[in-house]
């Protein structure tokens, strides 16, 4: 499966609906959180509309919970492809993680142990959801704090070994492989230059909240120089991927982010074009 | 149980207040004790849903106060974990929790304001439909009329309040001290999405209350009139009333459409 390259997007996000429909800013392309057009119209929709003539759109979810053990919500996913089928997007990714489990939902992206077992049940669990979905899935790499003493291999073995069973592609969020590089003292470039270049289809770009002891995602500050540094250095190893600011909480005015938007084309326009 | 559906469950226990036994799973690595990166996970749970509470239920807050309002948050996110995969949901539950649970359940008037915010939200996002406009009640002969079946918006709710919890959310939205909680009889409320995309909320009288159930049920226009003609001296006032609602509907966008009692569509 390859995926379009779409150039430099942002994650679409309800407080800059009105200045993107008036001002129509330079930005290649939008990624909506799935889950916020689950509901049958109002607002949301009625922006998302008028966006969507406009620019590309890709849909990413937080709530798939891709790694739980009970069976596959097929109410959700029923939610999701009925969502897909009226955005239409370029694609759709979710996160390779845990979030729910029976009744419970913790709304949070729980690590998964980086062993066989969770390996072969990522496997059988994606290829359920695409063959429900009928399309493929991009899943992206989450922040932890916390390393299991069952996980044998390291995170990037297991994204290459996950991507070798099930040639899914990865949405690679540098911030987070920052925050968990830093949480679990080890290099993030060692990270980025094991994982398997053509797995990567989307890139994020996002900011976090520094501890000195730990680091917390948080998605609400400015992407840090560490990270810039570290997608200078990966956007080399690459081709064109398409890749944007995933801004969550703390919104600043549109200019900001569409500073750091150009900041990450300048830092590719060498390799990338 | 397999290996990661124990730890898996442990997680969820860990995040419950239940057990700590995830704790035997973790790796110790400086510089943060095993129980401080568990500590990460359980306070960005709670601070998830409290900041869902904090947001959907704002002026709740400010009627209970800080200190109120921080015990209910902590009750609720205690006895009613989220059962929904998205945090749109997972207040449903607060006006219930309101009801049955001391101290908040002395005052009948918080349950209300609740569940007044979760009709509210449930109005705003809605699904859409085309606005019913008054040339095409007049295109239908008036022969017809008694046949014809008015369409509530998607986003129309009906609210009957035991206590003044409207008039008390309204006067906090605008930094007012709220009325006395208790009232004489029954307020009617009408919620709904105008087509400025923002939800409004509208006092009912009884017979406007009873008119517009009356279509909410489904009910021709003929019928409509005769659930409320014992309000009227006589037949020619109710219909002229029932007329006066439609007008007041269509201005405010709470009809889509219009369908004959024997499926024509208008």
């Amino acid at each position: 499966m390859s995926v379009p390259y779409l150039g430099f997007g942002m994650g679409l996000r309800t407080c800059y609906f009105e200045q993107i429909i008036s001002e129509r800013p330079a930005i290649d392309w939008f990624e909506i959180i799935s889950e916020n057009y689950f509901v049958s119209g109002g607002k949301p929709w009625y922006y998302l509309s008028q966006i969507k003539e406009q620019y590309p759109i890709v849909m990413h979810g937080v709530s798939m919970s891709i790694g739980s053990t009970d069976d596959i919500n097929t109410d959700y996913l029923k939610q999701l492809k009925r969502t897909i089928a009226r955005v239409n997007p370029a694609w759709v990714s979710d996160h390779l993680c845990f979030s729910a489990l029976g009744d419970f939902n913790s709304h949070d992206l729980l690590p998964m142990p980086y062993t066989e077992e969770a390996l072969n049940h990522l496997t059988q669990r994606i290829s359920q959801v695409q063959d429900y979905l009928e399309r493929p899935m991009i899943f992206e790499n989450v922040s932890s704090y916390l390393t299991y003493k069952q996980s044998h291999m390291t995170e990037w073995e297991f994204l290459a070994q996950l991507h070798k069973q099930t040639g899914c592609q990865f949405l690679l969020d540098i911030n987070n492989v920052y925050v968990s590089a830093r949480n679990h003292s080890f290099s993030a470039m060692d990270y980025l230059n094991a994982i398997p270049k053509e797995s990567i289809a989307q890139i994020h770009l996002a900011g976090h909240q520094d501890f000195d002891s730990h680091i917390i995602d948080t998605h609400d500050e400015p992407v840090c120089d560490a990270v810039w540094s570290l997608f200078s250095e990966f956007s080399q190893q690459v081709s064109a991927v398409s890749t944007m600011i995933e801004r969550d909480d703390n919104f600043p005015p549109l200019a900001e982010l569409l500073a750091e938007l150009e900041h990450a084309k300048a830092l590719t326009r060498t390799h990338w074009g | 149980m397999s290996d990661l559906a124990t730890l898996q469950h442990a997680f969820i226990a860990l995040l419950h207040n239940e057990n700590n036994s995830l704790a035997n799973n973790i790796v110790d690595q400086a510089p943060l004790e095993v129980c401080q990166r568990l500590e990460i996970y359980q306070s960005a749970y709670r601070i998830r849903l409290r900041g869902v509470l904090e947001q959907d239920h704002e002026t709740l807050g400010f009627y209970l106060g800080d200190e109120l309002f921080e015990a209910m948050m902590d009750g609720y996110i205690n006895y009613y974990p989220s059962q929904s995969r998205s945090l749109r949901q997972f207040g449903e539950r607060l006006p219930e929790f309101l009801r049955i649970t001391p101290p908040f359940s002395e005052h009948g008037i918080l349950a209300e304001i609740a569940e007044f915010e979760r009709i509210l939200l449930s109005s705003f996002d809605s699904g859409d439909a085309s606005l019913l406009r008054w040339p095409q009640l007049q295109a239908i002969d008036i022969n017809q009329w008694p046949n014809m079946v008015l369409q509530l918006h998607p986003s129309v709710y009906f609210f009957k309040c035991a206590y003044a919890s409207v008039e008390s959310w309204r006067a906090l939205k605008e930094k007012k001290t709220p009325p006395l909680a208790d009232i004489h009889e029954p307020h009617h409320w009408l919620i709904a999405r105008g087509t400025d995309h923002r939800t409004g909320f509208h006092p009912l009288d009884k017979k406007q209350w009873l008119c517009l159930k009356s279509i909410a049920d489904g009910m021709p226009f003929s019928m409509v009139c005769q659930s409320i003609v014992g309000e009227f001296d006589d037949e020619q006032t109710c219909s002229m009333f029932v007329i006066g609602v439609l007008q007041l509907g269509i201005e405010q966008g709470w009809f889509s459409g219009v369908n004959m009692l024997h499926g024509t569509l208008v």
